[in-house]
């Protein structure tokens, strides 16, 4: 009897039609993937501030630094490494500096010098490693400030210094 | 003939649909829950920093965002987290009311009788053609609130080109 009913069809067999689903999953699949955009996973480069209200050195600077300047002059940065001014990139180097179609100055001459400071520098208490102070004007684009810190970062300087202006006490 | 041969394919091949459904809807579901459907943060163009670490967050790390961008006038404006754009004086205002609502603090080995340090942490997350100078005035308003962990956010590397939707 059952095997009658199978080969003949059971009319009264109910049987979903997928079409329309598959065709709205399939819609929705293809919004999401459209839609999705993966986020760029985000690093931070760590600074801690002074434990103790911000104040000026005033004790004699015996040992040597590093002092990394950073200046703005009419939308061009313009940056010194101690008492040599560092040359412009020949070629747009970053995103950033096509999209303004100014060139920068140039990293690798600041990434030379810092590693040759490093390595001449002789620390005077034994332990110490090279100071380096980075002076950025107020107009300098941001970008150039963690270029700078980076190249710190990758050569392992550990004693960074903003020079900040004289903010009025309260 | 030819009516005998369509009568065959009717006992023939059905497909089976379930493993597809099951794939597809799995899809919809991965697609679903990874989509940001609204933006979270400020949109802000990180500057790239091949240095720069992914931090796991400590389980009592609590860390507050100042985001630096651009607004639609293109002018540049500091917000604590998604608020309303602040001055550095309101930003003071606003991290002392974070400091002390988050009310942890640790002693302050530089100076033991002085105040105490907060344990917030703050992430900077400024443009990279904003002016560095505001940088200046977070730190001030960061060290003034007692917060001494600041950090610097930035990309490892820029994937697509961020200026590609801009004039």
């Amino acid at each position: 009897m059952a095997r009658r009913r199978k080969a003949k069809g059971d009319p009264g067999e109910v049987e979903t039609d997928m079409t329309s689903m598959i065709d709205v999953v399939f819609l929705l699949l293809i919004f999401f993937m459209l839609a999705t955009k993966f986020k760029m996973p985000e690093g931070t480069l760590r600074s801690y501030l002074p434990k103790n209200r911000g104040e000026s050195n005033s004790r004699p600077i015996l040992s040597e630094t590093c002092r990394i300047t950073l200046m703005n002059q009419g939308g061009q940065v313009i940056a010194w490494a101690d008492q040599s001014q560092v040359p412009l990139n020949e070629q747009l180097e970053s995103d950033y500096e096509q999209f303004t179609g100014v060139a920068g100055p140039d990293l690798n001459f600041i990434e030379d010098y810092i590693s040759g400071m490093k390595s001449r520098y002789v620390p005077l208490d034994g332990n110490g490693s090279l100071p380096v102070v980075i002076d950025f004007a107020k107009e300098v684009p941001y970008k150039y400030v963690i270029d700078v810190l980076n190249i710190c970062a990758r050569q392992e300087i550990v004693n960074i210094a903003f020079a900040q202006p004289e903010v009025p006490l309260e | 003939m030819a009516s005998k041969r369509a009568k065959k394919t009717d006992y023939g091949v059905e497909m089976d649909m379930t493993p597809m459904i099951d794939i597809v809807f799995l899809l919809i579901v991965f697609f679903m829950v990874v989509t940001e459907l609204s933006v979270q943060q400020a949109v802000v163009i990180l500057p790239v920093a091949s240095e720069a670490k992914v931090e796991e967050p400590q389980p009592d790390q609590v860390i507050l965002v100042v985001n630096v961008s651009f607004n639609k006038e293109n002018k540049q404006i500091i917000q604590l987290m998604n608020g309303s754009p602040l001055t550095p004086k309101e930003l003071e205002i606003a991290l002392k009311g974070e400091v002390a609502g988050h009310g942890k603090f640790e002693d302050n080995p530089n100076n033991p009788n002085g105040k105490k340090l907060s344990t917030l942490h703050v992430t900077i997350r400024c443009d990279q053609g904003a002016d560095a100078g505001n940088i200046h005035s977070i730190f001030a308003a960061c060290q003034k609130a007692g917060i001494y962990q600041v950090s610097c956010s930035a990309i490892n590397e820029r994937l697509e080109d961020p200026y590609s939707d801009q004039p």
